[in-house]
């Protein structure tokens, strides 16, 4: 294979001159950030490399720490080892964490509403627009954005890497979960471009736990000939803010996801559910943010973390801490106790891995491998739960919980820059699925999928849709992503208007849309009447998705109100599919 | 306008694919949207046979699923946007196409026969049933065949399509309708002494077709030459 140099087309080159970016191919980096802890991994010629902060740690916490008029991230951790942050200093409410459960979302989101405990300023207003969010900086509160946080540390995690490779580093793959909406993919992207570096792949973090597996199974392959035939993985994925699950099959070095779910469950779910059970009158007390309440939520925040992590290993752990202001938790806290309080966390894992195993149409005994990744694959229920459903005795072992994502990132960064190794180690490939359906609003206010869920990428797909009102000359593409089977059960990713239809009656008129997704991930969707025929039809549109920006949630609503049912569609049975 | 067949479809629409980029505008203007009319018996999805999903992962139409999916994915590892950059993507698209519906229409128990589709004319009279205006039952044969084009509504005649058990019912474009329908019809065989004879019907009528057409194509042009070459004479 000929080795190709990855250039960036779109951005202007004004840092031509660099010499070490001329020998050194632009390989992209690995970051997978996650909602408590970052990491970041390059691919060093003949294997991935995880690199430590000068605190010595592969895995950083994720946090920006808001003082006076410097900001700090939690990738150094503060400045020197003295003025080290502690746990203390980052529930101070002068820290803003777990960006990546606030970013992309709006304020009417329940995960929002469910952050206003963090010990930071989060302001709603409930009516669809971004939370207000503030960290408090002398005594006051500063206003910022995550993806503003997400850049800061995003380039303090660049610099982090530039130092040890000392070239420039460009491009970058990121893992996101499943969960994500491309509208909160696209603010990763401008979190990531704020930061200087150019997103080469958004990669769901089960695809590249598959990627690295993939790998994996290739070199046994080469060190004993175990035979190459096919072998199946379940990658079930738990860390602070998200829980996803995949199946992959995986043959020859190239993985295949079959299946994809996700949702926005996960450690600060169950921190939550703990503190509120240690604290049955939590949300009465901590209402609004004083001083001496945000000191408080943090000394509580702290001992019940600490009480899970120990959960883990023990049978009952002792919560002795006095919160301030008369308030004292002193209690035991036993495993079954925590595993009743989370009852709801473990049954939505428990769907979503069903719903995974459904998708790919397998049967717990055509699972080879049960791979568990991420902080919340500790417990001892989720375990049990996931080993449980797959019929398992124990999981796949050859994979670093914490490590997994990121090395998987760095591998597929490698393969998309175009770096091939001579000992083959890089000869592979993910092929990729949609997590959600795609498609528009038609036949009132229903959704049509038009590219549905665990599609292979790159996908195309079209659909035809007629008019529903006499000599309708216009028509609105909605255009949504998500599960629900109304339009506005899911999210709106953008839209945009056919014109100039030809008059005749309804029905006649066949319009087609098509979507289109490739291997980075862009969704274009292309639309026009295809029947009548001629020039009298206007030239067809396409659009690049997601095109709407903040205030999405308005936006639905706008529309109906202004056009009602005026310019709808409607689905006209598939022809000629068997 | 009258049809039978579909596989310039597929010709039409590598064609397209292998262009690359800008021509969306064509590609989603697929042959459907063309003037025909039906109907026949063999194989498509939308136009395109099945046949040409099989030439484009290069297997045989008595391939296992698990060599559609070795030869899948060797082919994925040469095409794919992230080994091959962008000029990966129609024909990558192509390849998750043609493994999706070879893949769909493989149950894992046809594994064994190797062939889980008939290209054939069983004696199942479905269409017939749905839309009996349209195609008759011809008792010799065993299989339905088109008696009158558009005898039903198109609505009908979808239906019909559908529930085909053997897939085999195809549009076709009504220019190649007549020479389809004569060769598919049952030629008396050469025979050779004990050996032979009988009946037979082309096993691929759409090659045949194209055969014929070729071979009348040649004919007609040394049928001119010798024209030219008579004129040519008399001229002297």
């Amino acid at each position: 294979m000929t080795e190709q140099l990855y250039t960036v087309a779109s951005d202007s080159e004004t840092t031509g001159e660099d010499k070490s970016q001329m020998s050194f191919p632009d390989v992209a980096i690995g970051i997978d950030i996650g909602t408590s802890n970052c990491s970041v991994a390059v691919w060093t010629g003949h294997q991935v490399e995880l690199l430590k902060n000068t605190r010595n740690q592969k895995g950083m916490r994720s946090y920006v720490m808001f003082k006076d008029d410097s900001l700090s991230a939690g990738v150094t951790g503060g400045a020197t080892r003295e003025h080290g942050h502690e746990e203390r200093d980052i529930l101070s409410g002068s820290a803003i964490f777990n960006m990546k459960r606030l970013i992309g979302r709006m304020d009417t989101d329940e995960v929002v509403q469910a952050s206003k405990s963090l010990p930071f300023l989060v302001q709603t207003l409930g009516i669809g627009v971004r939370p207000f969010i503030a960290a408090l900086v002398n005594n006051m509160w500063r206003s910022t954005t995550p993806e503003e946080v997400l850049a800061i540390f995003l380039l303090e995690l660049k610099a982090l890497v530039e130092m040890h490779l000392k070239h420039p580093v460009r491009n970058a793959v990121l893992t996101i979960p499943v969960a994500f909406s491309r509208f909160q993919q696209t603010r990763i992207e401008r979190a990531c471009a704020m930061a200087g570096l150019h997103v080469l792949r958004l990669m769901p973090e089960p695809t590249a736990i598959a990627l690295l597996y993939a790998q994996q199974q290739q070199q046994l392959l080469h060190d004993n000939m175990g035979s190459g035939i096919e072998k199946i993985a379940l990658i079930f994925n738990m860390g602070a803010g998200y829980c996803d699950a995949a199946v992959a099959a995986t043959a020859g070095g190239v993985s295949q996801i079959r299946a994809l779910s996700g949702s926005t469950v996960g450690g600060e779910d169950i921190l939550q559910n703990v503190m509120r059970h240690l604290m049955p009158d939590f949300d009465s007390l901590y209402a609004g943010q004083t001083m001496d309440r945000i000191k408080s939520i943090g000394l509580l925040r702290m001992a019940t973390q600490d009480a899970i992590h120990k959960l883990a290993t023990q049978e009952h752990v002792e919560i002795n801490v006095d919160l301030g202001a008369g308030h004292k938790v002193s209690k035991i806290l036993d495993r079954g106790e925590f595993e009743k309080v989370n009852q709801s966390i473990f049954e939505k894992c428990e769907g979503i891995i069903k719903q995974c195993l459904a998708d790919a149409k397998l049967t717990p005994e055509d699972i080879n491998d049960v791979i568990l990744v991420g902080g919340c694959s500790r417990i001892p229920k989720i375990r049990s739960v996931v080993l449980g459903l797959c019929k398992k005795d124990d999981s796949y072992s050859g994979i670093d919980p914490l490590e997994a994502a990121v090395s998987g990132a760095a591998l597929e960064g490698a393969i998309a820059s175009g770096v091939s190794d001579p000992s083959g180690s890089l000869d592979l490939l993910t092929i990729q699925a949609t997590p959600m359906n795609l498609g528009i609003r038609a036949d009132g206010g229903n959704f049509a999928a038009i590219i549905p869920r665990n599609t292979a990428v790159p996908a195309r797909r079209d659909m035809l849709f007629t008019t529903t009102h006499d000599n309708q000359t216009e028509a609105l593409i909605a255009v949504y992503e998500g599960e629900g089977n109304q339009a506005e059960d899911n999210h709106l990713l953008g839209y945009f208007k056919i014109t100039g239809i030809p008059a005749a009656a309804k029905g006649t008129v066949e319009i087609n849309v098509c979507m289109d997704i490739d291997a980075g991930n862009v969704l274009r969707v292309f639309a026009g009447v295809v029947k009548p025929q001629g020039q009298a039809v206007p030239p067809f549109i396409e659009v690049r998705m997601p095109t709407l920006d903040d205030g999405h949630g308005w936006c639905g609503q706008a529309l109906a109100k202004m056009y009602g049912s005026t310019l709808d569609l409607a689905t006209i049975p598939k022809k000629l599919h068997p | 306008m009258v049809g039978f067949f579909s596989l310039c479809s597929s010709t039409h629409y590598y064609h397209l694919q292998l262009r690359n980029g800008s021509v969306q505008y064509e590609l989603i203007r697929p042959i459907k949207y063309r003037p025909r009319s039906i109907i026949r018996c063999c194989s498509t999805t939308r136009g395109k046979a099945r046949e040409d999903y099989y030439q484009v992962l290069g297997v045989t139409v008595n391939s296992t699923p698990q060599e559609i999916k070795e030869a899948y994915r060797k082919l994925q590892k040469r095409h794919h946007p992230d080994i091959a950059g962008y000029k990966g993507h129609d024909y990558t698209l192509l390849l998750n196409e043609a493994y999706k519906v070879l893949m769909r229409n493989s149950p894992r128990n046809a594994g064994a026969s190797g062939r889980g589709f008939g290209r054939g004319f069983t004696g199942n009279g479905e269409c017939v049933h749905h839309a009996g205006e349209t195609f008759a039952m011809d008792d010799v044969l065993g299989s339905a065949h088109v008696e009158v084009q558009f005898g039903d509504q198109e609505q009908k005649i979808q239906v019909a399509v559908e529930s085909c058990p053997v897939n085999c019912i195809h549009w076709v474009m009504s220019e190649e309708l007549a020479v389809l329908e004569f060769l598919a019809r049952p030629q008396q065989k050469e025979a050779h002494g004990v050996f032979g004879g009988g009946w037979e019907r082309p096993r691929d009528v759409f090659a045949a077709a194209n055969n014929f057409t070729k071979r009348l194509q040649r004919e007609e042009q040394q049928d001119m030459a010798r024209q030219q070459r008579y004129n040519n004479g008399k001229k002297k």
